[in-house]
Parts: C-alpha cells; structure tokens; sequence
C-alpha cells in the first residue's frame, strides 16, 4: 500500500530522485567536523519551532512583555521546558555557527567552487546574532533591558551616521515601546525571512558541490 | 532451512536515523500538544462561596441588591469582576438569592419599587418578586444562587 503510493506520487512529482540527491549523495571520507553544519540546521529547526510555540502566548508590549514570559514558564505546561529550548538553543546556536565557520576556514571549504556557499553563510552568521540580540530584549526584564541600552549604544558609536543609526535601531531617542515592538517585529519576521532564504541557498549550494574532502598534504 | 536475513550497514543506520529522529520528535512534539492546550484544560471559572454582606440589610418582603467584587485571572492579567444578585426573605429565616441578568439576552434587570416588579430596560420585559416572567420576551425566570447565612453573613455560591 505505502510502496503503491510511492510509487504513484514518484511518477508525478519524481521524489525519490530528490531524495536521492540530498540524502543517498557520495561523501569523501570525513570525520565529526563536518557534522556542525547539519547540528547548527538542527539547532534551527528547534529554534523556529519553540520560537512559533513562545509567539502562542508571548506579547510584545511594555505591560504585557515580562507578566506573560512569566505566566509561560511558571504556568503553562511544559511552558518551562519549550521556552527552556529556545533560551539555551540560542547560545547554542550561536556556538555551533561560529565552530562549523571555523571548521570550514581551518580546512580551506571556502574555496573554489564554493565561495558563494561561504558568502551566504557569512550572512547566515550576521543573521544568528541579529536573532540573538533581538531575542535578548524580548522577556523585558532588568538583563534585557540593559543590554540592549549598551547594543544599540554600540550600534550608534559610528562616526556622522552613529546617532542617526542609534534612533532607527531604537525607534526614538529611548528604549521604549516602540524599540521593543521593533526588535519582535524584526526577531519573528525579518530574521526569519532572511534565514530561510539564506540557509536555501547555502543548502542547495552544498548538495550542488558536495562537501570537500579534508585537505591533503600528499596531494 | 530458513535463511537468517542479516541486517546490512546502510540499512541499520537508515533505521537507527529514522528511530532516533522518531524519538526526538515525540520527545518535542508531545510538551507541544500540552503547551497549547494547557489553558483549554485549566478550569478557570471556579465556583466558590462569596461573602455578600449583613444580614439586617435585606429588607422583609423586598429584593435586596448586593455587589460583591470578584477576582479573576485570564492568562496573566487579573480583572476584577462584579457579581450583583438580589437577596429577598419573607421571613427573615429563608432567603432566595436572584441573578439580576435578564434571562433574555443578559441586560441587568432592576427592582422597581412602587410596581413590585424586575423591570428589564431592553426589551421591556418583567419579572414578579420571585423572578417569575410577567411580561416580554424572556424564556426563562431570573436565575437563582444557592444561599447560605453564617453569623450573620448571606454567602451565595457562584463565579
């Protein structure tokens, strides 16, 4: 029964030879290294998931923000486990991007043919901080709302342009409503968009070039 | 003979990934069936006894209107809501507790005095001092409390 539906749904849509393309593809012989990409995708297939569960209760406004963060941890079941998840997938996340670039510069992945491959992933990364330092702002207590008055007075240090720049990121001259309004808008709607047609294209590129084989001295 | 199928390599890692992915799923995918319906399975309308006031209040033969300020959590947010509920005795000893929302579409009902009736504005409908419909569209008589009096307090139990 399971084989006939294949079968029928292979003829119409030929998913087996996708299938077959990204997972049953040759690899050279390689070693743990070369797991951290596909733990990093891991790690944000968890985020997005948890990230879509927080949104169910969590509201972005000044007198709502920390009441609600609270009622999901200490009310909610499971609510300490899901947002738990998204907390320490976070950090985790941000590791495992930085270890799997490493990995990829110590062993020279970068190169032809696969520097674009490495551009998106260079975005990638700028992407995952921008998650991390808007996510940060989000439960609106003392820790977030500190360290976002010190990163978007980073942010405004540029010559000329750094208090122009200050007020965009802020929404106004003061973290206020609007600034974390913004950083929701830009945590659950910008970021997103961008990583997802980020990592399509750092994935297809990968399954297009296969990944390369560790640097050889003999060769 | 029966010929003993060996499990291959790419075969035991194909179901070694499927089963791992399997059990990471559940281990995520069943908090997250909880996490959604956790509020749907809260009870939040408890019903309690809630304390009206002084007995020597209620007038003998008259509907008596009592307020009494209820606490309630939705999610975080507490509101504070009004319980009205008109107290009438015969006899000092046994008391009906009365709802005074219409039974019709739920407008507050009040007690007009000089014509011994609950008097609904929306739809001029009336009930007797019992909370018997005289009059209108309602389908039903005022809703009543269970009541009880301790030391000198009339409770009704509701929520």
């Amino acid at each position: 029964m399971a084989a006939k539906l294949g079968d029928w749904l292979d003829e119409r849509l030929a998913w087996r030879q996708v299938w077959e393309t990204i997972f049953l593809r040759n690899i050279p012989k390689v070693n743990w290294w070369y797991t951290l990409g596909s733990a990093t995708l891991f790690l944000g297939i968890n985020q997005l998931v948890t990230g879509i569960l927080l949104t169910i209760y969590y509201v972005p406004t000044p007198d709502h923000a920390y009441d609600s963060v609270h009622y999901i941890t200490t009310q909610v079941p499971a609510g300490w486990l899901i947002r738990g998840l998204h907390h320490w997938g976070a950090s985790a996340m941000v590791v495992f991007t930085a270890i799997h670039m490493l990995r990829v510069i110590m062993q020279g992945a970068y190169k032809f043919p696969r520097e674009v491959t490495w551009f998106t992933g260079v975005g990638l990364l700028v992407v995952v901080v921008g998650f991390g330092f808007t996510g940060y702002l989000l439960p609106w207590d003392q820790k977030a709302y500190w360290a976002t008055q010190v990163g978007t007075r980073i942010a405004g240090t540029p010559p000329l342009i750094g208090d122009w720049v200050l007020e965009v990121v802020r929404g106004g001259e003061d973290i206020s409503a609007v600034t974390l309004a913004r950083f929701f808008g830009a945590h659950v709607w910008i970021f997103p968009a961008a990583l997802l047609l980020l990592i399509s294209v750092h994935m297809y590129l990968v399954v297009r070039h296969g990944i390369s084989a560790p640097p050889n001295r003999e060769e | 003979m029966k010929e003993k199928r060996r499990l291959d390599r790419r075969e035991f890692m194909s179901i070694a990934t499927f089963g791992i992915g399997g059990l990471i799923s559940a281990i995520m995918g069943i908090p997250a069936i909880a996490y959604i319906l956790g509020p749907v399975l809260r009870k939040t309308e408890t019903e309690e006894w809630i304390r009206l006031g002084s007995v020597s209040k209620v007038e003998l033969g008259v509907p008596t209107l009592f307020k009494a300020k209820l606490e309630r959590q939705t999610g975080w947010i507490i509101t504070e809501k009004e319980l009205s509920v008109y107290i009438l005795t015969d006899n000092g000893r046994d008391f009906v507790a009365m709802s005074n929302l219409c039974t019709h579409l739920g407008c507050r009902v009040r007690w007009i005095g000089d014509q011994e009736t609950f008097f609904c504005p929306c739809h001029n409908a009336s009930f007797d001092q019992a909370g018997e419909v005289l009059d209108g569209p309602p389908p039903a008589p005022l809703d009543r409390f269970e009541v009880k009096v301790e030391e000198d307090q009339i409770y009704v139990f509701g929520g």
